[in-house]
């Protein structure tokens, strides 16, 4: 027998960005707000103590049963379905997106702009820090701005990142601290972080993760949250182009179905599972999938690369003392009129590499005990070692794209998404010059620390990925609009990283979460107020 | 990877590390004459390591100015996280990976067969325990398990040798940091923000191989040792 659940609106994924839009409707509308999540629930904050001390030993998870055997695709995608997400495992950096992202073809002509701008995003940006709880210090406003400080003070230096610091501002080049979804104060019933330095699992509570939103909306009866429940396709009303119910089936359960009736629903599954969603949910109106009459679900994947290196600094610093820190500059993100485009942030970070304790020395003898203290000691004693990283944007291709992989089932029959990413040509043709770019950047430092560059690298590796439902004003071009409804069906959203148009120099979370608040404000509209 | 797989090389591969990770396969006359062995007794899971010749290799390949006091305390470190491992277990995932990865299988079975080979080697070549044997002798032994291992430590939980797991679960842990700087870094440990901007306290004489402590303390969590 089919289990019917009905609500005013049906969050489908139970990540972050479907925190932030249950917890807005939540507490500005009276409407009824169920969420339905594939995976279950993971080790809870009591837990997170042993399984931290575990992840330290050992290298285990810290977060058991965060994902489903079956449920995997291929190409690159995050691994976690689970109730709170991949922001379960995330460390918690939350910058914003620069002001040029949002015009890149009006300002540089190239790419795309986005149907929305800084400005209209910023409210949200304050918003989605306001809720997660945000720890940061603002840069120089013109590649930094924002209408309002910080909920919280940054997370202060540690003493190798002060020293890193006035090695920066020698160069002038301006560094400023990674802003954090980590508590510096006491801040809505979590704890100030401790620096115990392994955020991927944050045992006091104080690094932010979704869990303790949904947690405290089912403390106050305003959300149901159906766990190990998955939605396998959405179905339209008889007639209409409107979505009537998510057909779902029970893990628990198989041969329960269960049916999620609402007059709204969101989906909120991410990079990967919101266009595999789409494209599973195909039927005789939408042959090629839902929201897809123009054919771009699924399109313009994105995520952006990077160039990093280790940078070899006459100091002493002391590696270890809070590794989870780490300085920012959007200098270059914000650059101003470009004779050729690029554009990059840089991270800078304490490290251990190339000053770690090693079996070997140099010429291959091997050390015992004694040997290796004082091989480690001559190598820390003798300069110590920066981490340094810049994201540069890669503008998304048509073909950059998500698909069904009729190779790659689950139990159930259903195709797994399949990833194939493509740079947008202009991007190679740029590659060699940004490259060129950000490693002379690096060189500048090091040489004013009077230093060297001990080694660098390129990564194609497309981080902090969106794309597959990007939003914009014309429906030939997009899927969802820039309250994230899509084109076709006037009660279906997409909220989060698959709606952006493109993935910007920095991480995209607080991107996504201020995304995502912009469409419950839109979503809030149906209902009255509280 | 399906459970059916991970049950095998939890089973499986770890008897093939038993016999294959060293030259010398366990014995029951060894096993019987330590006292600490349970080779004799498959159901009763992995053999814990013997531990006077744990100790007589400790004290030829972790720093001397541990100190015994010290020294003691990172064996017995290493004894509680070697008890507490589990092998072919689910590991944290790697960014953007969409698959599962596991830890390898039981690393234990291998480095008691080495311990109880290498009082084995050092008795037909030396007459004599491990422990009687001076440290450049039992470095001479272990060097040749040793093998190719290298250059870096790698973690311990891969160590193809019981001494290189000693040194590798010793020098990852806070205690040779701080030792290594001669500074309280407490590197891990949960010491609170208000210690960050400054220089790390020198290190107290005499506090060598002992835990460091965090600066507020009560969120301190020991690393190295099993939870």
């Amino acid at each position: 027998m089919t289990r019917v659940i009905e609500s005013d609106v049906c969050i489908i994924g139970a990540g972050i960005t479907s925190a932030m839009v249950a917890e807005r409707l939540a507490e500005r509308t009276g409407a009824s707000i169920t969420i339905v999540e594939a995976g279950g629930r993971t080790a809870s904050l009591a837990e997170r103590t042993h399984t931290r001390a575990r992840m330290l030993a050992y290298g285990e998870n810290p977060y058991p049963n965060d994902h489903i055997p079956d449920q995997t695709g291929t190409g690159e995608m995050y691994r976690q379905m689970v109730v709170g997400g991949s922001a379960m495992h995330w460390g918690g950096a939350i910058p914003r997106y620069s002001p040029e992202d949002f015009r890149l073809q009006s300002l540089y002509g190239l790419g795309f702009d986005w149907p929305i701008t800084f400005d209209d995003l910023e409210p949200y940006y304050q918003e989605a820090e306001e809720r997660i709880g945000a720890a940061g210090e603002q840069g120089p406003p013109d590649c930094d701005p924002r209408s309002r400080p910080y909920p919280m003070p940054p997370l202060p230096l540690s003493y190798n990142l002060a020293r890193m610091r006035e090695w920066t501002d020698r160069a002038e080049v301006p560094f400023w601290t990674q802003p954090w979804a980590r508590n510096t104060e006491p801040y809505r019933g979590r704890n100030v972080c401790q620096r115990c330095d392994t955020c991927a699992v944050c045992p006091t509570g104080a690094k932010y993760t979704p869990d303790f939103a949904l947690d405290q909306l089912l403390t106050a009866g305003r959300i149901d949250l159906i766990p190990r429940t998955l939605v396998r396709r959405l179905a339209l009303e008889p007639g209409t182009d409107r979505i009537a119910v998510a057909e779902a089936v029970n893990r628990d359960a198989p041969d329960e179905p269960v049916e999620f009736r609402a007059g709204t629903f969101v989906i909120a599954g991410g990079h990967a599972w919101s266009s595999h969603l789409l494209l599973l949910s195909a039927n005789s109106r939408f042959p090629d999938g839902l929201a897809n009459r123009t054919g771009n679900v699924g399109r313009y994947m994105t995520g952006h690369w990077f160039v990093s290196g280790y940078i070899d600094l006459p100091m002493r610093l002391y590696p270890g003392i809070f590794v989870n820190n780490s300085l920012l500059s959007h200098r270059f993100a914000s650059p101003g009129p470009l004779d050729r485009y690029v554009r990059h942030d840089i991270r800078l970070w304490e490290s251990d590499v190339g000053r770690a304790p090693r079996l070997r020395n140099g010429d291959g003898s091997l050390l015992w005990g004694d040997e290796i203290m004082a091989d480690w000691r001559e190598r820390t004693e003798s300069g110590a070692t920066a981490r340094i990283r810049a994201y540069y944007d890669v503008l998304p291709d048509r073909d950059s794209r998500l698909t069904l992989d009729g190779t790659n089932t689950n139990v159930l029959g259903d195709p797994m998404p399949r990833i194939d990413y493509r740079p947008d040509p202009t991007t190679l043709d740029l590659e060699d010059h940004t490259h060129t770019t950000i490693l002379g950047r690096f060189e500048h430092l090091a040489r004013t620390a009077g230093g060297s560059i001990m080694s660098t690298r390129s990564s194609r590796l497309y981080e902090h990925p969106g794309g597959g439902c990007r939003m914009g004003d014309d429906p030939a071009t997009s899927v969802v609009d820039r309250w994230g409804r899509t084109h076709d069906h006037e009660n279906l959203f997409v909220v989060g990283a698959p709606t952006i148009v493109s993935s910007g120099c920095a991480n995209g979370t607080l991107t996504f979460c201020a995304l995502s608040l912009m469409s419950a404000e839109e979503i809030g509209k149906g209902f009255d107020r509280t | 990877m399906p459970e059916t797989r991970r049950s095998f090389l939890k089973q499986s591969v770890a008897t093939v590390a038993a016999v294959s990770a060293t030259g010398c396969a366990p014995d029951g006359e060894s096993s019987r004459r330590t006292g600490d062995l349970s080779a004799d007794d498959p159901g009763a899971g992995p053999a814990p390591l013997p531990a006077p010749t744990l100790r007589a290799v400790a004290e030829a390949v972790l720093p001397e100015e541990l100190g015994a006091e010290g020294r003691e305390r990172a064996v017995t470190a290493f004894e509680r996280w070697s008890d507490g491992l589990e092998p072919v277990a689910e590991l944290s995932h790697p960014y953007l990976v969409p698959e599962t990865r596991y830890s390898g299988p039981d690393p234990r079975p291998g480095w008691a067969a080495q311990l109880q080979g290498l009082e084995k080697e050092c008795r037909a070549r030396h007459g004599t325990n491990l422990a009687d044997l001076d440290v450049a002798g039992r470095r001479q032994l272990l060097a040749r398990g040793v093998g190719q291992a290298g250059p870096g430590l790698g973690s311990a939980a891969n160590a193809n040798h019981i001494a290189v797991a000693l040194m590798a679960h010793f020098f990852a842990s806070p205690v040779a940091t701080d030792m290594c700087y001669r500074r309280t870094i407490a590197k891990q440990q949960c010491r609170g923000l208000e210690g960050a901007p400054a220089e790390p306290e020198v290190l107290a004489a005499r506090t060598n191989g002992a835990p460091s402590e965090g600066r507020r303390g009560a969120l301190t969590i020991a690393t190295g040792a099993a939870p």
